[in-house]
């Protein structure tokens, strides 16, 4: 492991190199540098045809090609290759306590930050306690000063850091405004730091790549045969999700040749305009690169951030497709926009006429109740993400650090915000169902190329069904993300989304 | 399969018992060179109440921490709302400052419902802040977990929690009265006298009402002067008194006696002192160089042979922080044996708890009334050092700490009036030199001190709450 240890971190240092100059970013992804032999590797293969289900009739055969031809499995392929030969019950234990003293350190971090969190909402609130066990809570995280830096401390202590750095927002107040405009600036400055933190979160786990793969499958099942595809995304970040789909629909070989893609990536404005027009040149890059007929649109928000499909151009005879993604590296901005825009979002797939909709979200805290309870959901779920970073790369400490600085750093930001503001804001398949949106099942093809998924990774992670239109990925007994295919609910529904109110949004 | 990260997983109950770390214990006596001077009392207590949070208070608003009210003022501003930081200071506002009872009551209500997982949380995270060096908050959790530690001990939960091992830092032998050198103990009096007019304003005001009660009796000016001593100043009450004595016109008594009977009554805080220590060789001593006959005798009960009364002479019974321990019973019982003295004057001086008769005499019901009494306490001494930490400090708070351990009733003041006057005890107003001598000693301490009239007797407030009060009495003579 620690020879792959080294590649992976060379992995990483070439792709900041590249993302300097983030317009060749894409082709640097590209199959180029194929693990081709792998992909005949009999073993692989094995695998596949082992997990395969019977019933499997192949309408897709591209699908596991299109794995593994996918570029984010290419930017790495040695240090997934370990994963996949290494024997994941071999992880060293020295960074992950091993020792009474840091279980006991662990124990007294959560029993801070729980009573932090209470200080700030519960029965017995009181700022200054906040303030104080915050203090406490730093000294005990940042032994070298900086808080939730590159890998100090132990896995724990980083995890605290992160949480104890989110409730010191809640009590300085910071509010949603400084929040976005952090991650407006997170964009222009940083979309390498962010690139690279992104790649290296999808070599390390599943986390990603499990919401854009089971997302992109179903609306290939969905488009198959349409010459005309035309994507609206909630929130495209880099756009990661839509290169792997180029791929899939330039690998199908046997079929016709691949349709038109069109995307329409939602904005709210502002710096992010740019960003987003930014990733759109990547994409468009990217799919001339592989021969894929290729075209980008934005469509703004309203000012209170309202999605308009009014302001979507449909082309007569393109399929539509509505996509929603509220994840890493989404999430940073996703999670800034009110559960009110992210369901002016999908109410507006009807009248676009969408084939589908996709969800992607972090699956909900279950804890009910108070902020405390919360609070503490998220902190157990963040846990079961650092834990299954730890596992699978043990000794990365650095990439981790990237990662969880880049990318979990703001999402526990704006979970615990989220926790703070919003009771119980929990799935969106509740609401959806409630709205008319009807379920579309996942493919059984679907389920094996997330299993597959799932080999490449440590044994830890579970997939599971909830409902026949919902995959959850797990870490253990604990959830982390899922994916739901939905179709939208019949016109005459749309007259009830349109006059919801805020009770609609409220899944508590 | 890798392991997991274990301490999200473990619920708090099933921990780990581990030798404590040696944490990185902010030692606020580094940061505490605070600048001597009072001429710049705005600066300085800005950085006094900072000290606690290190590089991070930066952050904060300022606001809040002005309500803190650790603001030395200048001499001679001994009035309430003096300084900008203080307005504050008799609402909410002093509240927001106290998070320690945040964690104390909560933690001690939860041990009264057996809920063992609440009380665990409470008890690491009481554990985490409390420091018997830290500031007054850190310092009132570290004397509240141990009580609170050691009543969970006694509790049917006991065996099953887990009490972190850090302690707070405070082992079971911090410093106490008994425990301390008699140097140290000597040294420590003085400085708190010196420093904090919690007990050296009663004194004074006694002081200046015993010379007020020989005044008025001039007409008989050569009866000797018996003061029975059951108090908590351990001697350093009486030279000023004595000095003051050879003074007045018309000279000295030709006998002065000091009786101390502290042990007629129960022990409480500030009540004992180590062995080898003996103030009686200091106080004679001081008493030949200023040519004054003084007398001193130890009694073990306020029986009128143990005190050798003897007729003629001018009795005072000067009872200051001695009354409070024991049972209500007990008190009315010694009450009414000074009564029994038909005493020529009584000091009363006490700590005023001043809701007397609320909650409902619950182990959590009282505990919070003691820790807002050692907040109290910690807070005014913490001015009153100007944050910083010495081993003097130490054992004063220390002792104080003993109020938590349940020994003080701390009744309100109405509750001594009434038992007073049921007792034939009339109260009597302070002279207008008692009063003056009261004030202006209060000039020399800490601005959020002050003293406000109750009726005849005297209340000492700190931070626009009551702290104690200093009252005097005659046996009601009316109806004989």
């Amino acid at each position: 492991m620690a020879e792959a240890g080294d590649v992976e971190i060379s992995g990483f240092s070439s792709n900041s190199t590249i993302n300097d100059d983030n317009g060749c970013a894409w082709t640097d992804w590209s199959p180029v540098i194929d693990w081709g032999p792998l992909s005949a590797d009999d073993d692989f293969r094995g695998l596949i045809e082992s997990m395969m289900c019977d019933d499997n009739d192949g309408v897709f055969p591209a699908g596991v090609t299109c794995m593994a031809d996918d570029p984010y499995w290419n930017s790495n392929p040695s240090s997934t290759t370990s994963s996949t030969g290494t024997p994941p019950a071999e992880e060293p234990s020295s960074t992950n306590g091993g020792g009474g003293e840091n279980d006991d350190k662990g124990l007294r971090l959560v029993h801070l930050l729980m009573a932090a969190a209470e200080a700030l909402a519960g029965p017995h609130m009181s700022r200054e306690l906040a303030r104080v066990i915050l203090v406490r809570l730093k000294e005990l995280v940042s032994p070298a000063g900086g808080a939730a830096g590159w890998g100090g401390g132990t896995n724990m202590e980083r995890l605290a850091a992160y949480f104890t750095d989110a409730l010191q927002g809640l009590l300085d107040g910071s509010s949603a405004g400084a929040c976005s405009r952090q991650s407006a600036s997170h964009r222009d400055d940083q979309t390498g730091d962010v690139l690279a933190a992104f790649q290296m979160l999808q070599d390390m786990s599943p986390y990603a790549k499990f919401g854009h793969f089971t997302a992109n499958q179903a609306i290939l099942e969905a488009v198959a045969g349409d010459r005309r595809v035309h994507i609206v995304d909630y929130d495209i970040a880099e756009g990661v999700q839509w290169a792997s789909l180029m791929q899939a629909l330039v690998s199908q070989k046997d079929g016709p040749p691949p349709p038109h893609l069109r995307i329409t990536a939602v904005t709210r404005g502002g710096g992010g305009t740019r960003a987003v027009q930014e990733t759109g040149r990547r994409l468009s890059a990217f799919a001339a690169s592989l021969g894929q007929p290729f075209s980008f649109g934005q469509c703004r928000l309203d000012a209170d951030e309202r999605f308009r499909p009014a302001g979507v151009k449909v082309v007569k005879g393109e399929a539509v497709v509505v996509n929603c993604v509220l994840q890493p590296p989404h999430a940073a901005t996703a999670t800034s926009r009110g559960a009110e825009s992210v369901a002016s979002f999908l109410s507006g797939a009807a009248t676009l006429g969408a084939r589908v909709v996709a969800v992607v979200e972090e699956e909900g805290v279950e804890e009910e109740g108070d902020f405390v309870g919360r609070f503490m959901g998220e902190l157990h779920r963040y846990s079961a993400v650092w834990d299954s970073l730890e596992a699978g790369f043990p000794l990365q400490g650095r990439a981790r650090g990237l990662v969880e600085r880049v990318i979990l750093g703001p999402m526990i930001a704006g979970a615990v915000r989220r926790a703070y503001r919003a009771a119980g804001e929990g799935g969106w398949g509740e609401w959806m169902a409630r709205m008319g949106f009807g379920r579309v099942g996942i493919s059984c093809f679907n389920h094996c190329q997330a299993r597959l998924l799932l080999g490449l990774f440590n044994d830890g992670y579970r997939v599971e069904d909830d409902g026949p239109n919902k995959l959850v990925l797990g870490w253990k007994s604990r959830r982390l993300t899922s994916a739901s295919i939905w179709s939208p609910p019949p016109p005459a529904a749309t007259g009830v989304s349109n006059g919801m109110d805020d009770s609609d949004f409220s899944l508590d | 399969m890798p392991p997991s990260t274990a301490p999200i997983a473990v619920p708090p109950a099933t921990t780990t018992t581990t030798i404590p770390q040696s944490l990185p214990q902010p030692e606020f006596s580094k940061k505490r060179k605070l600048p001597k001077s009072p001429i710049t009392p705005n600066k300085v207590a800005a950085h006094g109440n900072r000290r606690r949070t290190g590089p991070d208070a930066s952050k904060e608003g300022d606001g809040k921490f002005e309500e803190d009210g650790e603001i030395p003022q200048k001499p001679g501003s001994g009035r309430k709302g003096q300084g900008k930081g203080n307005g504050g200071n008799s609402g909410n506002g002093s509240k927001e400052v106290r998070w320690a009872e945040h964690l104390l009551n909560p933690c001690a209500t939860a041990i009264e419902a057996a809920n063992l997982s609440r009380v665990q949380h409470l008890l690491y995270v009481l554990d985490e802040l409390a420091s018997p060096s830290g500031d007054a908050n850190h310092r009132l959790a570290a004397y509240g977990l141990r009580t609170l530690t050691h009543h969970l001990s006694s509790t049917r939960i006991a065996a099953a929690a887990n009490v972190p091992g850090r302690a707070g830092g405070l082992a079971d032998d911090s410093p106490c009265f008994v425990s301390t050198e008699p140097n140290l103990f000597r040294s420590a009096l003085i400085k708190f006298h010196d420093v904090s007019p919690w007990f050296a304003l009663p004194n004074s005001l006694a002081n200046a009402s015993i010379l007020q009660a020989l005044t008025l009796d001039s007409n008989q000016r050569s009866r000797p002067l018996h003061v029975v001593d059951i108090g908590v100043s351990h001697g350093v009450q009486w030279p000023t008194l004595l000095e003051a004595l050879t003074r007045r016109p018309g000279g000295a008594p030709a006998l002065v006696r000091l009786t101390v009977a502290g042990a007629a009554a129960p022990p409480g805080p500030f009540s004992a002192a180590p062995p080898g220590y003996d103030f009686s060789s200091h106080l004679l001593r001081y008493a030949k160089s200023i040519d004054l006959n003084l007398r001193i005798d130890r009694a073990d009960s306020l029986a009128p042979r143990s005190l050798s009364l003897a007729s003629g002479e001018i009795l005072v019974v000067c009872a200051q922080f001695r009354m409070g321990h024991g049972g209500p019973d007990d008190r009315t019982a010694f009450l009414q044996s000074v009564r029994e003295l038909n005493p020529d004057l009584v000091v009363l001086s006490e700590v005023d708890g001043g809701r007397a008769g609320e909650g409902d005499g619950s182990f959590s019901a009282e505990f919070g009334r003691r820790a807002e009494l050692l907040w109290r306490f910690l807070d005014s001494t913490s001015a009153a050092f100007k944050g910083r930490d010495c081993a003097e400090r130490q054992v004063v708070e220390g002792e104080a700490a003993r109020v938590l351990e349940g020994r003080v009733a701390a009744e309100g003041r109405e509750w001594w009036r009434e038992r007073m006057a049921g007792l034939g005890f009339r109260d009597e107003g302070f002279g207008e030199e008692a009063a003056e001598a009261g004030r202006a000693l209060l000039r020399k301490y800490d601005g959020n001190w002050e003293m406000r009239p109750a009726e005849a007797a005297v209340g000492f407030w700190w931070k626009g709450q009551p702290v104690s009060f200093c009252s005097l009495w005659k046996p009601h003579t009316g109806s004989q």
